[in-house]
């Protein structure tokens, strides 16, 4: 396999359900690497596996079989401790659903993955304070989650998974629950920290629009990839066209 | 069709309808078995000999009807919480406000029925036992009393009726004023809390003045009687709520300010303690209330047992005489602890006893000695040695000695050995028993004073004034009652006082799962997540446990004209306590982490 691959997934299966219940084979053999730096998406009709997969790279869920190197390390072999280390060093996460802690403010919600690690106090607030202007959301970081808009929290919660500088970022659908404006900006910031950081994005999307900030996108069908499709330079617009053509022929 | 939907829903909620039902049976067994004391006249006639046991009991039930209601509302609002969502559903898919309204009142009142009948099974069983136990240790037997009594049952079952048919309103009410859209999108949201530095600063001096009125009045019982119980009562809730609000929310306010809360999850756990005090301010007054209630009870009904050795032990300088001790009573006597054993020579003589003198110089009899403390109080029992000739001249006064005889109607004297010896008399002896702790030995000197009682049968002098062990039984059958009382109550003030704050923990898990599972998400150790949940459910045991015992402190002084010494040897109870409400506490964070821990992955 590549060695410099920041994410090489190999023969990836996973079946659903125990021994007495009924079994259901999400994925069928998943294989792909990413790149440093790459912005990878992920597409695929409902159900395909797409939310399947992104937890087997997160770790928050084990495949049947098969292996994910994540900075040449199999992440499907670890165990307690070095799993939550693991998320905590080298992963950023933005779901669909914001995951903030209500009970902390936004400032402290950035602060969790560093204070984890147990940085100092100092270099915490320095490091919340740069990935606030970046994301220009000072402003919102001494408020609670409640008194936050939709795309408001979806910026700290990106500030939250970039802060601790991690070699990969991983979204399920970040955008899913914004409207196209905050979408937009999102997804431009994620653009932003993607070339200005070197961080890696994968992203998973069923969203066209979404996808078109992507470098290279995966389609998933039934549990396999089926197509790839790279942008080669092209512009935006036009990269938009080539993926709603590609979903035409590929949903048949 | 509804109906049907209801009842599968609770299917899928079984868990929360678990830990809903695990409350209120809980709340209503121990209504009972207070009720069980307090509704019973007879029984405290009989057994709580002192002058203010009926109005205390009443107050007490009245105190414990209120902390029932206010946990009865807390359990509904959690079913109300649970079910709001379910019912905006049903109205929404086209079910009519009245039909949903009738359902609601219906699941209420089927919650509280089951919830009362299974309490009351449980009261009944729990009374039985706890009270079996008490007697096998403390010894005592009490008259009108039965773990099934009919008042209690009556009472327990009316105020529950009455109790979840509010709750049925209340629920109906809020069922009908909300709009469908609300009622779908209601999510447990967490408000902001704003400190306002000087409003509570202000509200934690009100409460610390209050508490200290409540102190007071508990101090200067002899001068308010009766009307202190209920001041106190008032001004302790309500100075402890404010004490509450103000000092956790400025600590934890202060602490987030510091280098320390940003070190791993410490400023998530002081966020999830400031919001949870916020909500918690209420039933944490309950407990610390509870708390001092058990505490006290379990106090006084200990200051009672320790009264009755101690009033034993201040009516002789001996615990038991036994004339001519026959091998099977010396065997017993061995089987005594902490004993002391002076044996005397008898010589019986016509309407005489003759003593051997030199016997008593070598091992003087002993004396209580009465002192009074500077505040005049009287200080513990204290026995001196008195010598041959004060015991010879005040001879009639030494009702202790007089009893070595034995029998009555005999005139002791003295005789040196050489004397004695030549006395033309049969040989008796009797053997001076001292035992440190008469409770501890009841068994082995109940059978030594049986035996004895066959062998020297004497007309009763009062029973007092030959050996203390006869004032023991004496006493106890005036005091055990109340002891007995102290202890059952304080039993079941701590039962409620953790089911209480189980409950109100527990009940928040829903919120808390999300919260820990996203921790465990964003790379959070385990290890860490349960030291978070290890010290966060501390501090809310902690808090109003430390409130209870200064509570406790205080409000002994309302025994003092009841009891000797209220204080005397409080950190026995302290300690048993704390130990107690340390086993809740882990029950209670091992619960949570169950509940509240997204699952291991093999
Ligand atoms: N915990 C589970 N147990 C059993 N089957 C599951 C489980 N999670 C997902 N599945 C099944 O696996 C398949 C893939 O689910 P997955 O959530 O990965 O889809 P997805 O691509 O993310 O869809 P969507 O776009 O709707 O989010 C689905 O058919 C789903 O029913
Ligand atoms: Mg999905």
């Amino acid at each position: 396999m590549n060695n410099q691959a920041i994410v090489s997934v190999s023969d990836l299966h996973k079946t659903y359900g125990g021994k007495n219940e009924k079994q259901y084979e999400a994925l069928k053999g998943i294989n792909f690497d990413v790149q440093p730096g790459e912005f990878v998406g992920i597409m695929g009709a409902s159900g395909s596996g797409k939310t399947t997969l992104l937890n087997m790279l997160a770790t928050l869920d084990r495949p049947t079989s098969g292996s994910v190197k994540i900075n040449d390390q199999d992440v499907t072999k670890l165990k307690g401790n070095k799993i939550a280390d693991f998320r905590a060093n080298e992963i950023g996460f933005i779901f669909q659903d914001f995951n903030l802690l209500e009970t902390l403010t936004a400032e402290e919600n950035i602060a969790l993955p560093l204070s984890l690690q147990g940085v100092r106090r100092s270099a915490i607030n320095q490091a919340v304070n740069a990935v606030a202007t970046t994301l220009s959301i000072e402003d919102l970081l001494k408020k609670y989650p409640t008194e936050l808009s939709g795309g408001q929290k979806q910026r700290v919660a990106a500030a939250r998974a970039i802060v601790h500088k991690p070699a990969l970022l991983l979204g399920d659908e970040p955008t899913g629950a914004l409207d196209s404006n905050s979408a937009r900006e999102l997804l431009e910031l994620l653009t932003d920290i993607n070339q200005k950081q070197g961080v890696s994005v994968l992203l998973v999307t069923h969203d066209p629009f979404s996808a078109s900030f992507c470098d290279r996108i995966l389609f998933i069908k039934d549990g396999v990839i089926g197509q790839e499709l790279k942008r080669n330079g092209d512009s935006r617009t036009e990269f938009y066209q080539n993926i709603l053509e590609k979903l035409g022929t590929f949903e048949q | 069709m509804l109906f049907r939907l209801a009842l599968s829903n609770i299917k899928n909620r079984i868990r929360d309808y678990i830990v809903l039902l695990t409350g209120l049976v809980m709340s209503s067994a121990i209504f009972y078995m207070f009720a069980n004391l307090a509704t019973n006249e007879d029984f405290i006639k009989t057994n709580a000999s002192f002058k203010f046991a009926v109005p205390v009991f009443y107050f007490g039930e009245v105190l414990l009807a209120i902390i029932t209601f206010i946990y009865v509302m807390y359990a509904n609002s959690f079913l109300l919480n649970m079910r709001l969502h379910d019912y905006g559903l049903f109205m929404m898919l086209g079910a009519k406000k009245r039909r949903v309204g009738s359902l609601m009142v219906l699941e209420t009142l089927t919650v509280g029925v089951i919830a009362t009948a299974l309490g009351l099974v449980l009261g009944v069983a729990l009374t039985g036992g706890i009270s079996g136990l008490l007697f096998d240790h403390l010894g005592i037997v009490l008259h009108h009393f039965n773990p099934f009594y009919l008042k209690a049952l009556l009472t327990t079952v009316l105020l529950y009726l009455i109790l979840f048919v509010i709750a049925a309103i209340f629920n109906l009410q809020s069922l009908i004023r909300t709009p469908v859209l609300k009622l779908l999108n209601q999510t447990d949201s967490v408000d902001k809390i704003k400190v306002r530095g000087f409003g509570l600063f202000f509200s934690g001096i009100l409460g610390v003045v209050l508490v200290g009125i409540g102190y007071y009045v508990l101090h200067e019982i002899v001068v308010f009687q009766l009307m202190a119980i209920p001041i106190a009562l008032v001004t302790i809730v309500l100075g402890s709520y404010l004490i509450f609000r103000s000092s956790m929310t400025l600590i934890i306010h202060w602490l987030k300010g510091t280098g320390w809360a940003r070190h791993k999850l410490n400023n998530f756990t002081l966020s999830q303690i400031m919001f949870r005090i916020r909500d918690y301010t209420k039933i944490l007054t309950i407990t610390s209330l509870l708390f001092a209630l058990a505490l006290g009870a379990i106090t006084v009904g200990s200051g009672f047992n320790r009264q009755i050795d101690w009033m034993a032990k201040m009516s002789s300088s001996y615990t038991l005489a036994v004339n001519n001790p026959t091998t099977q009573e010396q065997k017993l006597m061995t089987q005594l602890t902490g004993t002391k054993i002076v044996s005397y020579d008898q010589k019986f003589v016509g309407k005489n006893v003759i003593y051997n003198e030199d016997q008593f110089v070598q091992n003087p009899f002993m004396v209580v000695k009465y002192e009074k403390a500077k505040d005049g109080t009287v200080k513990a029992p204290k026995t001196v040695p008195i010598s041959v000739q004060k015991l010879k001249s005040d001879v009639n006064d030494q009702l202790d000695f007089l009893g070595l005889a034995g029998r009555t109607g005999v005139e002791p004297s003295f005789q040196k050995t050489n004397q004695f010896n030549q006395i033309n008399a049969n040989n008796n002896s009797v053997s001076v028993i001292t035992v440190k702790n008469i409770g501890v030995n009841r068994d082995v000197l109940t059978k030594l004073n049986n035996l004895q009682n066959k062998a020297h049968p004497q007309e009763s002098i009062s029973g007092i004034g030959v050996g203390s062990f006869q004032a023991y039984l004496v006493i106890s059958s005036m005091y055990g009652g109340l002891e007995f009382i102290g202890y059952f109550l304080g039993i079941a003030f701590l039962a409620m006082l953790a089911s209480c704050l189980m409950f109100k923990i527990l009940s928040g898990t829903r919120q808390d799962a999300i919260r820990y599972n996203l921790l465990s998400k964003v790379g959070t150790r385990r290890s860490l997540l349960r030291q978070s949940i290890n010290r966060e459910i501390f501090v809310l045991f902690a808090v109003p446990g430390i409130l209870g015992i200064v509570d406790v402190l205080f409000g002994l002084q309302m025994f003092k004209p009841i009891l000797d010494k209220p204080y005397y040897n409080i950190q026995y109870p302290i300690l048993i306590f704390i130990g107690l409400y340390l086993i809740y506490y882990f029950l209670t964070t091992w619960l949570y982490k169950l509940i509240v821990l997204p699952k291991k992955k093999k």
